[in-house]
């Protein structure tokens, strides 16, 4: 017989590899980035000394970083856009035609697509004179050429719609996997009672497939702070696309300023965070 | 006992490596990403440095660039670093400015006037050398020679006005845009035409004629002679870009013609060739120049300055750009070996190309800031160029856009 201490121990033996792996991958990264924060770290001799928040203070009074801060929580925009339309599409591939299989492989292909070659590619449909000038100009809808990755007032747009076209597979996915999860017989109840398609997704998928929604909001809300690889592979941070954390690169691997791009990484959590609680307010059980 | 016997027998090896090691020194060199491809270049190059200089033993080290610094800096802290290192213009002037590498002026004796007039001014910090200048580029002209026979064009322009003319006439008599210079660096630009960035501590980029230089580059996007899409432009989109004959010329390094030969062989049939034209700063454009620095520490500095002389002289430096086949020597001489100069009248782009970039190193200069001068070069980078950026494309009067850039910039210089 195994006292619950014993049980205990092991469950912890069980836990060890994944924790281990986590403390050093994860959580000393993080706790050593909120240190440096604190710190002017001299990259020559790897000392580091206490500045007075001087990192903090430095970055409150730099244009650069707020407007950097701005563009990415501006890049929230595609969260709803993009989740409204995952599950949409889930719902619509959640079925059992034949050929289904082949959709949501389509739709799959983007995300496991190298986004350096698909930024190679989307260069090419957002260049002024490709594709996407093109098909404008084919349907008359657009006259001149438009500079769709050099105009500061539509480039960020442009890389939402990149994002939305790299991201939608994944969230079908995970959306999918609810879907399947809700009992048949429920839809057939309410299609008995004379629920329309409408009616049905609104106040039956929706509220059921609310734990996936809160996941799903949530990875999204993280991935567009965090938005920094379509802003490299698409426009380098011209035209108004400078992110946050280009900011925390540029600060950390062109200035060699640890400390200041640590501060900025602190930040750009903090918002992380911020937006998390209010979305498990939103979306999450409530356990009262 | 046992203590003891290995005491001695210590003591006897470590006197036999001392004895060894004032026999022969060692002269250990760094070069960054040269390995494997250089192997061959660089074994015949210690062999024959070891055969002429007895009693010194130079020993090739290859590493990444980015490992370069820290090891370096490791090595100086642990009292052992290498007699010689590869480093760029940038990084002589930052470990100068820390006193962490040695001046070279003594070492390099008459052999400096070997070295061209840019090469010598790149490495010089306070009126000292501090580095043996090696292998560099520059930017030549390719261009298309039926859209500038249309367009009413007779020769590669010669100065910085007539590229921007004949870029006008180009393009209002062909349609096509001309020319896609690279824009990412306009400090380096600033540089090219001989006008100052930074003065006593304070930017100064905003005088009437960085205006009217930079007005210069919005007429022309406005008139179409650079694509709309210039700022995006880069090494590769420009090889791209004459390759498809959207662009009349190509302002690049001449390697870029071994790409049109393989990838456009009807375009590279009909490319001329031209120097980059100078202008005020008398500096030929797009060099990066790589040279040897002497660590501070270095057991025999004056042993390290024969090696340095000798990987830099005329003879290693025409070999070592035979086999890079894309590269030039830093040295007057070394350009003007028949290896450079036969392709001078040659229908071959590449060839001609060689001689082209050849007959410009002597002007060849590395334009960028000195390192530590920005107190936040990323982010003072990135505002000036946005501000350029928004007047060429005619989002901003020039002035406007100069002034908030200088008022930026000398915001954070005053801290």
């Amino acid at each position: 017989m195994k006292t619950s201490n014993s049980y205990t121990t092991i469950a912890y033996l069980f836990l060890a590899p994944a924790l281990i792996l986590m403390g050093v991958l994860t959580f000393w990264p993080v706790g050593y980035n909120t240190y440096l924060a604190f710190q002017d770290y001299s990259i020559a001799d790897g000392s580091s000394t206490w500045n007075n928040f001087a990192n903090f203070k430095y970055i409150a009074h730099e244009d650069l970083f707020w407007s950097a801060l701005k563009n990415s929580l501006l890049y929230l925009l595609i969260v709803p856009v993009i989740q409204l339309a995952a599950l949409v599409v889930a719902k619509m591939v959640n079925n059992k035609l034949p050929g289904m299989t082949l959709f949501r492989a389509l739709f799959y292909i983007p995300v496991i697509t190298s986004i350096s070659i698909a930024g190679v590619v989307w260069a090419n449909v957002y260049k002024y004179d490709g594709v996407l000038t093109w098909l404008l100009q084919s349907l008359g809808i657009l006259h001149d050429q438009v500079n769709w990755l050099g105009e500061p007032s539509i480039a960020l747009y442009m890389l939402m719609i990149f994002t939305f076209w790299k991201g939608i597979g994944y969230y079908m996915v995970l959306y999918l996997a609810g879907l399947q999860a809700i009992p048949s017989e429920v839809e057939e109840a309410a299609i008995l009672d004379g629920a329309n398609a409408f009616q049905r997704f609104w106040k039956i998928t929706v509220p059921m497939v609310k734990p996936t929604i809160l996941l799903c909001t949530l990875l999204s809300t993280i991935a567009a702070i965090k938005v920094y690889l379509e802003v490299i592979v698409l426009t380098k941070g011209q035209a108004d696309t400078y992110t946050a954390l280009f900011y925390v690169y540029d600060q950390a691997f062109r200035n060699y300023n640890f400390g200041r791009a640590a501060a900025a990484g602190v930040v750009v959590t903090f918002f992380c965070v911020l937006l998390a609680v209010i979305q498990f307010r939103m979306f999450g059980d409530d356990k009262k | 006992m046992k203590l003891k016997k290995m005491l001695a027998v210590g003591a006897v090896v470590f006197g036999f490596a001392s004895v060894y090691a004032q026999a022969d020194t060692e002269l250990e060199f760094w070069t960054m990403n040269l390995a494997p491809k250089f192997n061959d270049y660089f074994n015949k190059s210690v062999a024959d440095f070891n055969k002429a200089n007895p009693g010194l033993t130079a020993k090739w080290v290859d590493m990444n660039w980015d490992q370069i610094q820290p090891k370096l800096i490791a090595s100086i802290a642990a009292g052992n670093p290498p007699a010689l290192v590869n480093f760029n213009v940038p990084w002589v002037h930052d470990f100068a400015a820390q006193g962490n590498i040695l001046p070279v002026d003594q070492y390099m004796g008459a052999a400096k006037n070997n070295y061209s007039v840019g090469a010598i001014k790149d490495v010089t910090v306070n009126g000292k050398v501090y580095a043996f200048p090696w292998y560099n580029s520059v930017s030549i002209i390719a261009y298309n020679k039926d859209i500038l026979a249309k367009a009413g064009v007779k020769t590669a322009p010669k100065n910085f006005d007539e590229f921007v003319n004949d870029g006008k006439q180009i393009t209002a008599k062909t349609g096509v845009p001309a020319y896609a210079p690279k824009l990412g660096n306009f400090v380096g630009w600033f540089y090219y035409a001989g006008l100052p960035v930074v003065e006593n501590g304070k930017a100064v980029f905003n005088s009437p004629k960085h205006v009217a230089f930079v007005q210069k580059f919005a007429d022309l996007y406005k008139a179409g002679v650079m694509p709309k899409d210039v700022f995006k432009v880069e090494f590769e989109q420009e090889i791209a870009a004459y390759n498809s004959g959207k662009i009349a010329m190509m302002t690049t390094a001449p390697q870029a013609l071994k790409r049109t030969e393989t990838d456009a062989k009807d375009i590279y049939a009909k490319t001329g060739v031209a120097k980059f034209p100078v202008d005020a700063g008398k500096m030929a454009f797009g060099a990066w120049l790589m040279d040897f620095v002497i660590p501070k520490g270095t057991k025999d500095p004056a042993a390290a300055g024969k090696l340095g002389v000798f990987l830099t002289n005329d003879q290693s430096q025409v070999a070592f750009s035979k086999a890079t086949e894309t590269t030039f020597p830093s040295t007057k001489k070394g350009n003007l070996d028949p290896y450079f100069q036969a392709g001078a009248k040659s229908a071959d782009p590449v060839e001609a190309g060689r001689a082209a970039a050849a007959a410009s190193m002597d002007n060849a200069r590395t334009l960028t800031i000195p390192p530590g001068v920005l107190p936040d070069e990323a982010a003072m980078t990135k505002k000036l160029q946005d501000e350029i950026q928004d007047a060429v494309e005619g989002r901003k009067p020039v002035k406007a856009a100069l002034d908030e850039a200088v008022a930026a910039w000398n915001e954070k210089l005053k801290k």
